[in-house]
């Protein structure tokens, strides 16, 4: 097995379904994770001038899509022919807008435009997305077949954010919530989650 | 080979990427052209109520990326093991962060403050990336190991639709890019597809 070197800050961010993969596939890594202090000394070392970067076997990945695509497909989860793979890719890249608008909110340093946002991903942005997936996701609870892919757990992980702010959003979504549950109970992940430092976002 | 066919509006646009690879791969497909009312019923019939889609023997796939790298693997450009897979799916995340620094040019309405943030993308944005991408690229021309692969497709079609919005030798000083563009260009199927291809502006 080739070693894996993960490296970024101590946060979930978007190292966090990197984590869950590893944990998932039960492949062992090295989770490294630096403080703000220490990233202009590793930054120009980086392909990119970012993190989180991978390390495998003396090569250096970066883009956290990137990377998870790789340690997903490790770890089997990447979905079995290419148009699964696809349909996989598809689901995660239709997230990706809503996920920077809850990024947006969360990083609003101005308490007055965070409620505002707040109120307005709430109400707008997150109903017809959830509607949405709610139709991708079948009633076996798998975006993608009738087995686990990376598409659940990231949709899990997307949601592990989510709830934070919006803590009944899956309320009434019977496919949502069966994806998080058989999530949860991976048990690679199920260990993951009581063992993860604890990390405000 | 499955039944494709791919569906977008009457541009280059986000479907471009996808009508290269069919072309480098020398597969037939079907290339659907729609607008206004033609999309309009369609639209309702979409995975996510967006181009462009991909049917693949009926089941519809969409978003840009996710069609590209499909097409890219079924016909062998998408990377020779998984690292190489991670490599060009790490310069092609890389490259929609900065067409995503391009997205004032349809936001912002200011033609004034455009323009501006045209100058500012020029000048401060688009070389220190230009300098990593050229470290990533070989000196034979190829983003990952030594053959032609969806990276170096879409690094073409980047620059191929930014022209036509910020027209300009962006990549004079860029040995290896200009090699990655030309190594693209004459392609075969490419090279035809390039003479042969729909005019369009954008």
């Amino acid at each position: 097995m080739p070693a894996y070197k993960l490296t970024y800050f101590n946060v979930r961010g978007r190292g966090e379904l990197i984590r869950l993969l590893f944990a998932a596939g039960e492949i062992p890594y090295e989770d490294v994770r630096i403080e703000s202090d220490n990233w202009p000394e590793l930054k120009p070392k980086t392909p990119m001038g970012q993190v989180p970067i991978l390390e495998v076997d003396g090569e250096v990945i970066c883009q956290s899509m990137a990377i998870a695509r790789f340690v997903a497909r490790e770890a089997g989860l990447l979905g079995k022919t290419h148009l699964d793979q696809a349909r996989a890719d598809m689901l995660l890249d239709g997230g990706i807008d809503v996920g920077k608008l809850f990024e947006e909110m969360v990083m609003e340093k101005d308490a007055s435009k965070k409620a505002e946002k707040k109120k307005e991903f709430g109400e707008k942005t997150l109903p017809p997305f959830l509607a949405l997936y709610e139709g991708f996701a079948g009633d076996n609870g798998y975006f993608v077949g009738y087995s686990l892919t990376w598409s659940d757990i990231a949709f899990f992980n997307m949601m592990d954010f989510i709830t934070a702010e919006f803590p009944s959003a899956l309320d009434g979504y019977c496919n949502l919530t069966k994806v998080i549950k058989i999530v949860k109970r991976v048990p690679g992940i199920a260990k993951w989650l009581k063992e993860r430092p604890i990390t405000d976002n | 080979m499955p039944t494709y066919k791919l569906t977008y509006f009457k541009s280059r646009g986000r479907a471009e990427l996808a009508r290269l690879l069919f072309a480098a791969g020398g597969v037939k497909y079907e290339d659907v052209r729609v607008e206004g009312e033609e999309w309009q019923q369609l639209k309702p019939k979409t995975p996510m109520g967006q181009l462009p889609l991909l049917e693949v023997d009926g089941v519809m796939i969409c978003q840009s990326k996710a069609i590209a790298r499909l097409i890219a693997k079924d016909i062998g450009m998408a990377g020779k093991t998984p690292l190489e897979q991670a490599q060009a799916d790490m310069i092609c995340d890389s490259l929609d962060d900065l067409g995503n620094k391009l997205m004032f040019l349809f936001t912002e309405k200011d033609e004034n403050k455009k323009e501006e943030k045209k100058k500012e993308f020029l000048e401060k944005t688009l070389p220190p990336t230009l300098d990593l991408f050229e470290k990533l690229a070989s000196a034979e021309g190829y983003f990952v190991g030594n053959s032609l692969t969806w990276a170096d497709v879409n690094f073409f079609a980047f620059f191929d639709l930014m022209n036509g919005y910020i027209p300009g030798d962006h990549l004079k000083v860029y040995v290896n890019l200009n090699k990655v563009m030309g190594n693209v260009s004459s392609n075969p199927g490419i090279e035809k597809w390039l003479k042969e291809r729909p005019e369009s502006t954008s």
